[in-house]
C-alpha cells in the first residue's frame, strides 16, 4: 500500500470540499509555483527540483505539525484549485493562515474567501489557536484585500518571517468572530 | 493524530521507521553542520526543516522514501538509508546519511543493505543508483561495499555527482556478493569478530 496521509479532516463549505495535499496536487502545484502567479509566495525564481521540494515540505508539514494547509478543490470535482489553512513551518514568528489560488479561471470566485475562512475556522474551533495572522506581500494587492475582508488589520508590531518585510495581518480573535467560523463546514 | 503508513524494517542491531517529528533535532544537527556538505548543506534551520518534511512529503508522492535508523534496544536515531528520488533524478536513488556520533559501526551498510532488500523484494526495483559526490570517499567506498560499481553512462544529477550503479536483485539473491556483505555486517553487529582499520560509515 502506497503511503498516503491517514486520519486528515476534510472540511466542506457551501462549494467547496478541503481536503489534506496528496500526490495528485502536484501538477497543479508545480505550475503554479513556475509561473508568475506564486512571485509573492516565493523567495524567487525556483527550479523543479526546490518546487518539488516545497511541495514535499507542504505535505510532510501535515505530519510533522498535526496540521497544514488543504487542497482547495470545487465539489464534485478533486482537481486542485489552490491551498488554504494553517501554516507554521520553521522560522515563522507565529502560525499562518495562508492561502493560494493557482489558476486565473479559479480567482474572482470567492472560493479563496470561502476556503479561508472554513480553515480559520477550523485553527480557531478544534486546534484551539487563540490567535492567527497572515504574512502578504506589500504589492500583493488581491491577498491584502482578501485579508481585509477576512476582517483581519495591519499589525505592524508583528514579527515576520525571514528578512522580506511584508505586511503581518492579523485576523479577529476567535471571540469575536460571531460565527466561529465553525458552521462553515459543519 | 496525521500519520503515514510508513513500513517499519528491522536488522539484527537496527530498527528502520519513517521519519517522526520528535526526531527532527537529531537530522537538524547533522544537516545544519558540515558534515552535510556532500548533500547540499550546511542547511539553515529554515532549508533544513522543509527538507525534512520534503523527506516525509517524498512517502507521500513517490511510495517509498528515506527511512529514520534506530538502535533496535535503545530506540537511539544513527541517521538515515532508503529510497529518494525528488524531481530531476533520472533514477530511483539508494541513499543514506550517518550522523557524525554514530559513524564507524558499520550501521549506514545495514540499514541501506536492508532498503535495497526492501525496495527488490517489495517494490519491484530492478536497479538502482547512488549519485555521491566524488569528494564524498565514505560514502564512495559504502557503495563499493555494497557492490556498486561506478556508472560512467548513466546520466548524473547535474554533472557534479558520480553514478554508482547497484547489482540486480538477482546478483544479490545468494551470491558470493550478498553471503560478503552479510557476513561484514556480521562482523560489526559482534564485537569479537569487528574487522580493524577500515570501518567508515
Amino acid at each position: 500500500m502506497t503511503p498516503h496521509l491517514a486520519d486528515t479532516p476534510v472540511l466542506e463549505t457551501d462549494r467547496l470540499v478541503l481536503r489534506a495535499p496528496g500526490a495528485q496536487d502536484w501538477p497543479g502545484f508545480n505550475a503554479m509555483m513556475a509561473s508568475e502567479r506564486s512571485r509573492f509566495i516565493r523567495p524567487g525564481d525556483l527550479d523543479e527540483g526546490q518546487i518539488w521540494r516545497s511541495f514535499g515540505h507542504v505535505i510532510g508539514h501535515w505530519v510533522m505539525r498535526g496540521w497544514g494547509l488543504f487542497t482547495i478543490t470545487a465539489r464534485g470535482d478533486d482537481t486542485a484549485l489552490g491551498m488554504a489553512g494553517p501554516w507554521f513551518p520553521a522560522g515563522w514568528p507565529e502560525p499562518e493562515i495562508g492561502w493560494s489560488l493557482w489558476q486565473p479561471d479559479a480567482e474572482g470566485k470567492g472560493y479563496a474567501f470561502e476556503a479561508a475562512t472554513a480553515t480559520r475556522g477550523f485553527a480557531y474551533d478544534v486546534l484551539e489557536w487563540d490567535s492567527a495572522v497572515s504574512y502578504i506581500a506589500p504589492d500583493n494587492t488581491r491577498s491584502i484585500a482578501l485579508a481585509e475582508r477576512l476582517g483581519a488589520r495591519p499589525d505592524p508590531a508583528a514579527a515576520y518571517p525571514g528578512d522580506t518585510p511584508c505586511v503581518v495581518y492579523r485576523h479577529p480573535a476567535p471571540d469575536s468572530l460571531a460565527d466561529g467560523g465553525m458552521e462553515a463546514y459543519a | 493524530m496525521t500519520a503515514l503508513s510508513i513500513p517499519v524494517l528491522k536488522t539484527r542491531r537496527l530498527v528502520l521507521r519513517g521519519p517522526e517529528p520528535e526526531d527532527y533535532p537529531d537530522f537538524k544537527a547533522t544537516f545544519t553542520s558540515y558534515r552535510a556538505r556532500f548533500m547540499g548543506g550546511p542547511l539553515n534551520a529554515y532549508e533544513s526543516w522543509m527538507l525534512y518534511a520534503a523527506e516525509i512529503g517524498h512517502w507521500a508522492i513517490r511510495g517509498f522514501g528515506m527511512w529514520m535508523i534506530h538502535d533496535r534496544q535503545t530506540d537511539e536515531t544513527y541517521g538515515m538509508a532508503g529510497g529518494w528520488k525528488p524531481a530531476k533524478w533520472p533514477e530511483a536513488e539508494i541513499a543514506w546519511v550517518i550522523w557524525p556520533s554514530a559513524a564507524g559501526n558499520g550501521i549506514a551498510l545495514e540499514a541501506t543493505h536492508a532498503a535495497r532488500d526492501h525496495f527488490y523484494r517489495h517494490c519491484g526495483w530492478q536497479t538502482a543508483v547512488s549519485y555521491i559526490d566524488p569528494k564524498n570517499l565514505d560514502s564512495i567506498r559504502l557503495a563499493e561495499r555494497l557492490g556498486a560499481k561506478k556508472d560512467h553512462d548513466a546520466p548524473s544529477i547535474d554533472g557534479n555527482d558520480a553514478v554508482y550503479r547497484h547489482p540486480t536483485p538477482a546478483q544479490l539473491s545468494g551470491t558470493q556478493l550478498a553471503h560478503g556483505i552479510e557476513m561484514e555486517i556480521g562482523h560489526y553487529a559482534d564485537p569479537l569478530f569487528k574487522p580493524k582499520g577500515w570501518a567508515l560509515d
